[in-house]
């Protein structure tokens, strides 16, 4: 094997991995090719998406946001209490946002000035997103008739493709785009991959370690606003879901492209492959929790294969 | 030669642990001044204070005659002083130019107003310029460092000083890790910074490498000054006697000077 296919398969592997997939469940499982599942299927992959690259916002910093998902639930209700309440649409979603935001900045908080590590520190901000959704739904969900401008924001089609996909598309390209072409960007990446030469180049690393953190809360905002609009609901535990699916995305995303760190693209694609393998397994019967396994075993693999200073870091507590 | 920065009675305490019990030197314009001393001699936390990495416990710090009180690292940056850590400070996966220009990267306008981004075709050029000033030959400005020499990296974290703009650069045992043929390669580079009229710090437990570059040596122990010394006439062999016995004997400039 020529070393010139090596590096292509090193970086591109993963992806043609999800294409085979793809491929099989195209032949194998019935219906996977039906356009209506297609669609569904990348209704799926958007708010997997959108989570994967705000938690990769942390993790590009070295640290570890466990609480996206929950936060994601949270802003769900705060949004969808507010429209279910009758507030207008545009305050709901602000609310929502900004109840993500909030959640993100508290971490990046507790993460730099509390010290607490962001492996701990998120888990319990999780506990007490969980806690707070709860209080707010008091433990049912808001089913209505909601307005429709709202209902747009998850459920409309632009020129017969989703509007979700766009939002998927705009943050990607928004956050490639910072990433790699503003000083912001590479201040994060700077610190995640080398905290203490960053700050001694200075660097402000605690200041980029709450804003990966911030990223990573806003961006669960707003998949909690899509999805209390797609579903015209909002149940305290909507994206929780999401939690590990997302996760996985974003590790599997790791072992291509740039091996080693999290990048949007990666993700991207990490996101497509486990959308795909959750769906196919479903229409070919499968029993649930078989995924389960499977999401668990291929974060393991991920990790292992893509070990790196970022991983190592954040992962440790 | 007109003096550029100037420490009073610096001490720095580390809970029980006094490493620093005042310690007063100057270091004077373009020279190349060498701090020596056993291990944990206070060298590097006296260094640290210097870079805005630690704060003194008390004491006094004068650049260009003018008090500072460097908070951050970024604070010493912007007032001309940049530190060579001796673990280098890279981000190993990181490419040559962004490591370059880490901290400090250029930018340039974009069609939507106040938005700027990377500029990385200048910070390339620019990086490929810094390394060739030090005669040092990397092809690739996008290799990551993790694939340099240790000669190489050192003139990374070298260039990363010059594109500060530093007129004091310090460097902690620049030649620790390295081979003969890379440790030349180093000292060269301190000579051609020494040439561009950069003052330079410089900590070593390489006696032959501080009588080749230095003018000047300060030697500490438990976080006293013992003495000063020029580097004229002396052996490396003489210098290491001194440093063990802790005592310059005649060679001892201040000791020479408060005679008089
Ligand atoms: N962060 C710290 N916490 C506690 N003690 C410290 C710390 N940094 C340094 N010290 C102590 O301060 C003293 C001076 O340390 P320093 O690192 O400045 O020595 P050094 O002269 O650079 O030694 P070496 O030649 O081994 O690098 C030592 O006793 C060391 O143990
Ligand atoms: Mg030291």
């Amino acid at each position: 094997m020529t070393e010139k296919y090596q590096n292509f398969l090193r970086r591109y592997g993963t992806a043609l991995g999800g294409l085979a997939l793809f491929i099989f469940f195209a032949i194998a499982a019935e219906n996977f090719l039906n356009p209506s599942n297609l669609l569904n299927v990348l209704k799926q992959i958007s708010f997997l998406t959108i989570l994967a690259i705000g938690f990769s916002f942390a993790l590009t910093t070295s640290e570890l946001d466990l609480s996206f998902a929950t936060v994601g639930s949270l802003a769900c209700v705060v949004a969808g209490g507010l429209i279910y309440h009758q507030f207008s649409p545009i305050l709901a979603i602000a609310a929502g946002l900004f109840a993500g935001l909030a959640a993100g900045v508290i971490n990046g908080l507790i993460v730099t000035r509390l010290k607490v590590p962001s492996l701990i520190g998120t888990l319990a901000v999780s506990s007490i997103a969980t806690g707070v959704s709860f209080w707010i739904t008091g433990g049912v969900a808001f089913v209505g008739r909601w307005a429709d401008a709202f209902l747009f924001l998850g459920r409309g089609q632009l020129v017969g493709i989703p509007v979700l996909v766009f939002w998927t598309l705009i943050i990607a390209v928004f956050s490639l785009f910072v990433l790699k072409q503003t000083r912001i960007g590479i201040h994060m990446i700077f610190t995640g991959e080398n905290d203490e030469a960053a700050r001694l180049g200075g660097i402000p690393t605690q200041k980029m370690k709450v804003l990966g953190l911030s990223i990573s809360g806003l961006t669960a905002g707003f998949t909690g606003v899509l999805l209390a609009s797609t579903l015209s609901s909002a149940d305290p535990t909507a994206a929780d879901g999401f939690m590990l699916t997302a996760i996985a995305a974003v590790l599997l995303g790791m072992t291509m492209i740039e091996p080693g760190h999290p990048n949007v693209p990666g993700s991207l694609i990490g996101a497509l492959t486990i959308g795909i393998l959750s769906n196919g397994l479903i229409l070919m019967g499968v029993e649930y929790y078989v995924q389960d396994i499977i999401l668990g075993m291929i974060i393991i693999a991920s990790v292992s294969v893509s070990a790196s200073t970022i991983t190592k870091a954040a992962f440790s507590v | 030669m007109a003096t550029l920065l100037d420490l009073k009675s610096i001490h720095k305490s580390y809970g029980a642990v006094q490493a620093l019990n005042g310690v007063s030197l100057t270091v004077r314009e373009g020279e190349v001044l060498a701090i020596c001393g056993d291990n944990g001699a206070g060298k590097s936390t006296l260094i640290k204070i210097v870079s805005g990495a630690e704060a003194a416990t008390s004491g006094q710090v004068f650049l260009r005659g003018k008090e500072v009180h460097f908070a951050s690292p970024a604070d010493a940056l912007a007032c001309g002083v940049a530190t060579i850590y001796q673990d280098l400070a890279l981000a190993p996966r990181l490419q040559v130019y962004q490591n370059i220009f880490m901290g400090a990267e250029l930018t340039r306008a974009t069609f939507i107003p106040f938005l700027r981004i990377l500029d990385k075709k200048k910070m390339s050029q620019a990086a490929a310029d810094y390394l060739g000033r030090l005669n040092i030959e990397i092809k690739d400005m996008k290799a990551p460092v993790a694939s340099l020499s240790g000669g190489q990296r050192q003139a990374v974290a070298i260039s990363r000083a010059l594109r500060w703009q530093a007129s004091l650069v310090i460097m902690d045992e620049p030649t620790a890790a390295l081979g003969v043929r890379e440790t030349a390669q180093v000292l060269d580079l301190i000579r051609q910074l020494h040439d561009q009229a950069v003052t330079i710090i410089i900590i070593s437990h390489n006696m032959e490498d501080v009588v080749a570059v230095a003018t000047r040596i300060v030697i500490l122990k438990n976080g006293l000054k013992l003495g000063e010394c020029l580097t004229e006439n002396l052996t490396a062999a003489e210098l290491s006697r001194m440093i063990a016995l802790g005592d310059l004997g005649d060679r001892n400039i201040i000791r020479q000077t408060a005679v008089e």
